[in-house]
């Protein structure tokens, strides 16, 4: 039996003998005491609660690059793509903040590119111009960057040094602007780039238990309080 | 325990398990057929959603499909998530799997070019000398080519050259685009012949097994199917030695369950296949099992542009009918640089161009998007991958899945031949180009990992000496007489065509063979 079919059950036995009290009385038609089953207004006319995407309201910390490559992949992104004809820029996106999210959970051979490009950045600009790169102006960015800047195919970004985060970085950051809440609440023109919209897939029956290492080491019951750590007597009944 | 004994038991129900359903429960035959994931229900499980509202913006979520190239985060969730089915490989040659378990298998998801192989494919050792010919010939499989394309509503011209078999096509007759034409009349000149594309159209757009052929099987009353069976090994009868069943988990439950029947029907995707067979210790006496993994090279190719439709000047030169250069190396020449050869997939755009085709940013970068946008010319690559012994797959016992099952170790690579192949398209594709009047905005000689193509076959290939093959030319083993391998691991070489339309035609041949052999009682 399942677990949901277990509950009603024992719900229902608890209530038997109330029912059978409430067939005779003079009232019949009152309600049943609670508690009910919690599901049993719910129906497909059952209005849903409006939600909003948290990335569109919401901070997230810096929880992957540091400070100085943050401020560097910020100074970069706002070149890279800039606010252009009233569409937003990179750093109204977020995609700096989101960046570091989606680098944090890739694997190691994305966030070395990532980090040793941001780095080498920033090497670049106390090179040449004696200062941060995020105090570079746009021309001194430009200096910087547009030698490594290559046209490229699909999954086929350059493997040279310095080409390749440039080019990967430059993909990112248009990815994650032109996906934000903000760009889509913008009309795109002409050449300029839709936000993707697509069909969804949901997870399709998920197997529970390899959803997380969490979840598979949890106990299979939430207990209402903690277990003793000393023995319990039992009593025969 | 039911003591229920069926007579045929089908694991897999993509393409091949699902012709093999149909072909066999039209002839009365009861089968079981096991499916290692779930049912997709679009009224369910899809909703159109922009990006911007999936938490990873669109991105490939990280670790769960990071083989999967041609996954995002839209479509993540019906690739085999690559944590709950690992596979191995050496670090310096990486191969893309690229799985999916929902029932209808792959069929659900491919592109729907269909393409017939021809002698030179089927006879190709003896054309050049490399590698085995098939134990079949086209004549063989024509027939059965032709009832395919009549199933799954193939369109195309009667175009092709002798290398490219025409078929049973509803006909193409859209006019090409004038950019079309020029690239048809550059290619001309060089022997280069330019067809229409061929695809299925199936029913609204899909030519799958569970719109096309598992609803026939069903209507017989002779199929009985099983979702979330994954199947853990191919059970043995002690007295005869040959296959009775299968033993399976519930892939919700974890329920350990068992299933009999006459004759088992392996459909579960070529390298699935095969890993069921090594892990079950069968049909391997030749020590070939796993050996032959070949599949075709992706992933190299052109983005252009046409000059004269820049700046919104598209209109009525762009689009029209996508275009197929069959194979056209090594058919009457010999090339110095490489064996076998490739075919070009030709698109004439209205569309916008990829930001990364041009090496500029912010302003710049807009300007050429706005003035290149409705001019884009593409050229893709598939080349045949030669069927090497030392390409294969075995099992790697030191990692098992979420089941606990073996995962399988994948060893292969391309060689120097599928190297120049690649660079020979790209140098041509360019020729082309340029003899057309357009300009090439990005290039690419390096194909993507093996296994992208999704198109990966061999493994148990078919043969007439035992010693040498896995099967029969009935895709029947020859170590066990009721075993047949139906999906793409009999293949014994590849071709550059997508292989669907061989599948499912030597799945309909093998499958009509096997009803045979029974009504003879010889299975």
């Amino acid at each position: 039996m399942q677990r949901r079919q277990f509950v009603r059950a024992a719900i229902s036995a608890g209530l038997a003998p109330t029912a059978l009290l409430a067939q005779k009385s003079t009232t019949p038609n009152l309600p049943l005491p609670a508690p009910v089953p919690w599901t049993l207004g719910l129906n497909p006319r059952t209005p849903l609660p409006h939600t909003t995407v948290a990335d569109a309201v919401a901070d997230a910390p810096p929880a992957f690059f540091t400070e100085r490559q943050m401020a560097t992949l910020s100074r970069l992104a706002d070149v890279l793509l800039p606010p252009l004809n009233g569409q937003p820029g990179a750093l109204e996106a977020q995609a700096p903040q989101f960046l570091d999210f989606f680098v944090g959970s890739s694997s190691a051979q994305v966030q070395d590119v990532y980090t040793g490009g941001l780095d080498w950045l920033e090497a670049q600009a106390q090179k040449r111009f004696k200062t941060y790169f995020a105090a570079l102006s746009d021309a001194q960015v430009d200096i910087v960057i547009k030698p490594w800047l290559r046209a490229w195919m699909s999954d086929h970004p350059p493997t040279e040094l310095h080409a390749d985060f440039v080019n990967i970085a430059h993909n990112d950051i248009r990815e994650a602007t032109v996906n934000s809440p903000v760009w889509n609440a913008t009309h795109a023109r002409g050449g300029e780039e839709r936000t993707e919209t697509g069909l969804y897939w949901e997870p399709i029956e998920p197997e529970q238990f390899s959803q997380s290492a969490a979840c598979a080491a949890g106990q299979a019951h939430v207990l209402a309080r903690p277990r003793l750590p000393q023995y319990m007597p039992e009593y025969k009944r | 325990m039911t003591n229920e004994v069926y007579d045929v038991l089908i694991i897999g129900s993509g393409h091949s398990g699902g012709m093999a359903a149909k072909i066999l429960t039209e002839k009365g035959i009861r089968c079981l057929m096991l499916n290692a994931g779930p049912v997709a229900d679009v009224s369910r499980d899809v909703r159109r959603m922009p990006a911007s509202e999936l938490p990873f913006r669109g991105f490939r979520p990280p670790g769960q499909v990071d083989h999967v190239f041609q996954a995002s985060e839209f479509n993540a969730n019906v690739w085999v998530d690559e944590r709950e089915v690992p596979y191995t490989y050496d670090a310096e040659h990486p191969y893309n799997w690229v799985r999916v378990r929902l029932f209808g298998g792959r069929s659900l998801f491919w592109s729907r070019q269909s393409f017939r192989l021809s002698d030179y494919e089927l006879k190709g050792a003896s054309h050049d000398g490399f590698g085995a010919d098939w134990p079949i010939s086209y004549a063989d499989l024509a027939p059965y080519y032709s009832r395919v394309e009549g199933i799954c509503r193939v369109s195309g011209a009667m175009d092709g050259p002798p290398q490219l078999p025409n078929g049973n096509f509803i006909l193409d007759n859209a006019p090409w685009s004038p950019s079309m034409e020029r690239f048809i009349a550059a290619a001309k000149p060089r022997g280069i012949a330019v067809c229409k594309q061929r695809r299925a159209l199936g029913q609204d757009g899909l030519a799958s097994s569970v719109n096309l052929l598992l609803p026939d099987a069903e209507k017989t009353g002779k199929l009985t199917s099983i979702a979330n069976a994954v199947v853990r090994q191919i059970t043995v009868d002690k007295n005869t030695g040959l296959p009775n069943g299968c033993l399976f988990v519930d892939r919700l439950s974890r329920r350990e369950m068992s299933v009999r029947a006459r004759v088992v029907v392996l459909a579960a995707g070529t390298l699935e296949s095969t890993r069921l067979l090594l892990n079950s210790g069968l049909a391997n006496s030749s020590g070939v099992l796993g050996h032959y993994l070949t599949d075709q090279i992706y992933g190299a190719g052109l983005v252009c542009s046409v000059p004269e439709a820049r700046n919104g000047q598209g209109k009525g030169l762009m689009g029209g009918p996508g275009a197929i250069v069959p194979r056209f190396r090594n058919i009457s020449t010999r090339s110095s640089k490489f064996l076998r050869g490739y075919a070009l997939n030709v698109t004439s755009s209205t569309g916008g161009l990829p930001p990364r085709s041009f090496a500029a940013y912010g302003a710049e970068l807009q300007r050429k998007l706005d003035a290149y946008h409705g001019s884009g010319f593409h050229m893709t690559l598939m080349g045949e991958v030669l069927a090497r012994y030392e390409n294969h797959v075995r099992i790697d016992n030191s990692k098992t899945d979420a089941w606990g099952i073996p995962v399988l170790h994948v060893h292969t690579r391309y060689t120097d031949n599928e190297f120049n192949m690649a660079k020979d398209a790209v140098e041509t594709g360019k020729e082309l180009a340029h003899a057309a009047g357009f300009d090439v905005l990005a290039a690419n000689d390096q194909p993507n990992p093996p296994g992208y193509s999704i198109h990966e076959i061999g493994t148990a290939r078919m043969g007439d000496d035992p010693k040498t093959s896995v099967l029969n030319k009935w895709n029947q083993s020859h170590d066990h007489k009721n075993l047949f391998v139906v999906d793409g691991a009999s293949f014994v070489s590849g071709g550059w065509q997508n292989p669907t339309m061989t599948i499912l035609a030597l799945s309909m041949r093998a499958s009509e063979h096997l009803a045979g052999e029974m009504s003879k009682g010889n299975l």
